[in-house]
């Protein structure tokens, strides 16, 4: 019951959209496909979906080519950032209209709907037409046709992307509960977000996707504490992890020959050399005794502020708790959390994590 | 300077009001006339300057052999001509429409725009540069003089108007209504005739409401294709304008004829406000 | 999307239209290339001999195209001006607007050729109305029977008839325009004036291109109002080159050379049509 994709290529233009994609899904399980945007998230949904179709490669399903089979036969369902339903329709309508097409027993089909309804929680909301609900309600309208399907592939294109913070929250806490009903029925259920800190709530598996390319697969744990590359570093955080080019040598840590710190235990180990040198923004911290860096940019988001910095050549952005105002060009006083230092070869790749065993 | 404004506007708007009307009223005033009253110098005012006879009217309803014009014919034809070309064009200009904003043509180096410059294109003719290779044609078929014919040439005429007004509606559809069709069952048919067609219903009136229109209004053709078995409207008033003209029955002909369309005018107003055109035109 | 269903969609409506067309437009050129009259009504071959009395012998034909671009370009710029105008008074803030709406709206729907007998009649030199009105001020202007007239009196039938046109679509524009804009230049204190010339008028600039393109293109077909009004006349002054067409296709019977005419219009027309396309895309679209 597993979905194989094997060497997809889609290249419609100059550029490749899908570049050699071999993934595999499990039955039962939630998939995060995480990627900046234009990375090829949306393309690879559509392609699953069969909306597309690749220039090479193969799809499995079942045991059976999938790509021989056309969207309409597939089994999938799909729920796009736009909140798209059928405008002419009610939500009732909306909701059955899959059930119709597929034929099915006129009783079932009732059961199945305000079954729908109900999970989504729009109970009452029946003879409602589209274009009188809220954004949320369009959006749950659209979900809930794509679990009366009872599809055995779910596809969710950043569904909750045009939807506010509070809604945003709320409504991913009811996709996992909603999930945990797919996971006895066995679906397959492929989320796409930009936003890392979503991938993180929604603890599935983690595929990273970058110029259409897959760049690290793994448990969602598993891939923010050990990216595979700095690219993939850049992507898992919001803000990007800190990239400085360093170097370890005589038993210093530097960076950009400016800033140096007493190689820390943790990293006694490690050869000398050059390294590309790694640091998350919340493991930059305020400290009279650290080093003087200028503001070039404040920014407040949420209960944070983001600091960007700069030391001569060494730029960083640090997260700080609270909302605090500075100003530009102000000098304030950094340090960095030597524990939580990643080490990547200068080609990018993970060389040393704080996190491995 | 508001006032000022105001005051130009309100002028500019009733001077233009009369520009209007104008042929209207003098078509109506004459349609009471009779020879005397014509031929004496222009007369205006009935009863103060002339004598009016419902002369020009009657003789509208009279057939032929009774010496009279009979419009009931003709208005008929034209009727039965123009709304059956602008429905087949619509049907098929609808979906080819469809065709040319959804999917990707490619045959050597003709593309989609190609093609649908292709449709417009064709109101480029004058009709006078088809007009006499549609005449041998319909020769050929042995249609000339019939409404079949006639409409076959109206099809040409009206599809690029179709396919124009559609091919922009189409396009302010978002696609992804299209795709959740086909992600729910649906095969390409069904998804269009299901989903897509309810959906533009303003858009096929719109287009609906112009092929009406420019079918009405055609002359040239029908007067080129069609002799005495069939004839249209503005053949029918236009062969009155022999050397006798009898402006009577002429003008009241003339009203008679454009009384439909002001019917039209009302329908297209409220269209206009309610906002359904304004999207659909752009 | 699968290969198969594109095509039923597209081909019955391409298929019906080609099909009805093909003949017509190969045997026009067929005929461009005979000798087709009245005293020699076959098909023969005479290559381009036609093309070539076309371009080099024929100043009737070149003269009729340029009566035909001198009154289709003022006719559109008249219609565009005043169907601007007009639409931008009934937009808004204006008593009786529905019933000026519906009036401006008449003119398009009537049938031109029977709205132009009864221009006929109001011309009328000696019993038309105008005449009659201008008598007061002791001019009798020959309307129909004077060369630069007869050219005005076209015109102004056409502005009668089609500036409604460009109303509709410019009021349909105009009521689609977005009103934010219009919210920030009150706020920033503009001026009608500067209102008109920095907002309204550069976001209507697409729309008026289009307009003005579907106009020019149906303006050059003027047939109806020539051959009701004036006949091309008085003399050749008001032919144009559909009227120069009909007469040598279908009063002289010269099919082969009209057709040869028919056919080079056709591609003047849809060169021009696509240069002036492209300029006015540049120019109005720079604003």
């Amino acid at each position: 019951m597993s979905l194989n994709l094997g060497n997809i290529i889609f290249k419609p233009t100059e550029q490749y959209h899908l570049n050699d994609i071999t993934l595999n899904f499990e039955p039962g399980k939630m998939y995060t496909i995480l990627g900046r945007t234009l990375s090829g998230k949306t393309t690879l949904l559509k392609t699953i979906a069969g909306l597309l179709s690749p220039d090479s490669g193969y799809i499995q399903f079942e045991g059976k080519d999938f790509l021989a089979i056309p969207v309409w036969q597939r089994n999938v369902a799909m729920v796009y950032q736009q909140f798209i339903n059928y405008p002419h329709l009610n939500v009732k309508q909306n909701i059955e209209f899959p059930l119709k097409q597929r034929k099915m027993d006129p009783n079932l089909i009732e059961k199945e709907v305000s079954d729908a309804i109900q999970k989504v929680g729009l109970k009452g909301f029946e003879e409602r037409k589209i274009q009188e609900l809220s954004g949320g309600q369009q959006q749950r309208v659209a979900l809930a046709r794509s679990l009366a399907k009872k599809a055995k592939i779910l596809l969710l294109d950043e569904p909750l992307v045009n939807l506010d913070y509070k809604l945003r929250e709320g409504l991913r806490e009811e996709f996992k509960k909603l999930f945990i009903g797919s996971e006895a029925s066995q679906s397959i259920f492929v989320y796409a977000s930009t936003d890392p800190l979503e991938a993180m709530q929604l603890n599935g598996d983690i595929i990273v996707i970058d110029e259409g390319k897959i760049l690290q697969t793994g448990s969602a744990k598993d891939v923010f504490e050990n990216p595979a590359n700095a690219k993939v570093a850049e992507i898992t955080n919001d803000p990007a992890m800190n990239l400085n080019k360093g170097k370890i040598d005589n038993n210093k840590l530097i960076l950009n020959n400016e800033i140096q710190f007493n190689l820390p235990s943790n990293l006694q180990s490690m050869p000398s050399g050059d390294y590309l040198v790694g640091i998350r923004a919340t493991d930059l911290y305020l400290d009279d005794q650290g080093f003087d860096f200028q503001v070039d940019i404040s920014e407040i988001s949420g209960s944070e502020t983001f600091l960007h910095l700069h030391h001569q050549d060494t730029k960083c952005v640090a997260t700080i708790e609270g909302v605090k105002s500075y100003e530009v060009d102000e000098h304030v006083k950094i340090n960095f959390d030597l524990s939580k230092i990643y080490l990547f070869k200068e080609s990018g790749e993970l060389h040393y994590s704080p996190y491995q065993n | 300077m508001p006032k000022l404004y105001t005051f130009i506007k309100y002028f500019c708007v009733i001077l233009w009001s009369c520009f209007v009307i104008a042929p209207f009223l003098w078509a109506i005033s004459t349609s009471f006339k009779d020879f005397n009253s014509v031929t004496g110098g222009a007369t205006y005012i009935p009863w103060l300057q002339f004598e009016p006879t419902l002369d020009g009217w009657s003789v509208l309803f009279k057939p032929g052999s009774q010496g009279g014009i009979n419009i009931i014919g003709p208005y008929f034809n034209s009727i039965f001509v123009t709304f059956t070309a602008s429905f087949i064009s619509i049907a098929l200009g609808t979906l080819s429409a469809y065709a040319l904003s959804r999917y990707t043509f490619k045959a050597g180096f003709v593309q989609n725009n190609d093609i649908t410059f292709f449709f417009i294109s064709q109101r480029i003719m004058p009709p006078v540069v088809l007009a006499i290779p549609f005449f041998l044609f319909l020769s050929t078929l042995g249609l000339l003089d019939s409404l079949a014919g006639l409409i076959l040439v109206y099809i040409v005429l009206l599809m690029p108007i179709a396919v124009w007004i559609m091919v922009d509606f189409f396009n302010r559809v978002p696609k992804e209504i299209d795709e959740t069709a086909l992600i729910d069952g649906c095969n390409p048919f069904q998804a269009f005739f299901k989903v897509v067609l309810p959906n533009s219903i303003p858009g096929m009136i719109v287009a609906g409401l112009f092929c009406i229109i420019f079918g009405w209004i055609d002359f040239f053709f029908a007067f080129i294709l069609t002799f005495t078995n069939v004839q249209l409207l503005p053949v029918k008033i236009v062969a009155l304008n022999s050397s006798i003209t009898p402006w009577w029955s002429l003008s009241a002909a003339a009203l008679v004829s454009v009384a439909p369309l002001i019917v039209v005018a009302f329908v297209v107003e409220r269209f206009l406000s309610k906002g359904n055109l304004s999207g659909a035109l752009k | 999307m699968n290969f198969k269903h594109k095509f039923v969609f597209l081909l019955p409506g391409l298929i019906v239209l080609i099909g009805i067309l093909i003949f017509p437009i190969i045997f026009t050129v067929r005929l461009s290339l005979s000798g087709w009259n009245s005293f020699n009504p076959e098909l023969d071959f005479v290559g381009i001999k036609n093309y070539i009395r076309l371009f080099t012998d024929d100043p009737r034909f070149w003269e009729s195209f340029f009566r035909l671009s001198f009154l289709a370009v003022t006719t559109v710029f008249l219609q565009y001006i005043i169907g601007f105008a007009l639409a931008h008074m009934v937009w808004k803030d204006i008593k009786f607007k529905r019933f000026f709406r519906v009036l401006f709206l008449i003119p398009m729907m009537t049938t031109p050729v029977i709205m132009t007998v009864i221009w006929r009649t109001f011309f009328h030199e000696s019993l038309g109305p105008l005449n009659d009105f201008l008598s007061i001020f002791g001019v009798q202007p020959q309307w129909l029977s004077s060369p630069g007239l007869a050219k005005i009196s076209i015109i102004i039938v056409e502005v009668w008839q089609w500036t409604s046109f460009m109303f509709l679509l410019m009021l349909a524009g105009l009521l689609s325009l977005p009103k934010e804009p219009f919210l920030a230049a009150a706020i920033d204190g503009a001026s009608p004036f500067k209102k008109f010339m920095y907002v309204t008028f550069p976001l209507m600039a697409p729309i008026s291109i289009g307009a003005i393109i579907i106009r020019l293109i149906e303006a050059s077909k003027i047939m109806d109002t020539v051959f009701v009004l004036t006949s091309g006349g008085p003399g050749t002054a008001t032919e144009t080159s559909s009227f120069y067409i009909f007469i040598k296709g279908l009063r002289e019977f010269q099919m082969g050379y009209a057709a040869t005419m028919s056919f080079t219009y056709l591609i003047i027309m849809i060169i021009s049509l696509t240069i002036i396309a492209k300029v006015l895309t540049k120019v109005l679209m720079k604003e």
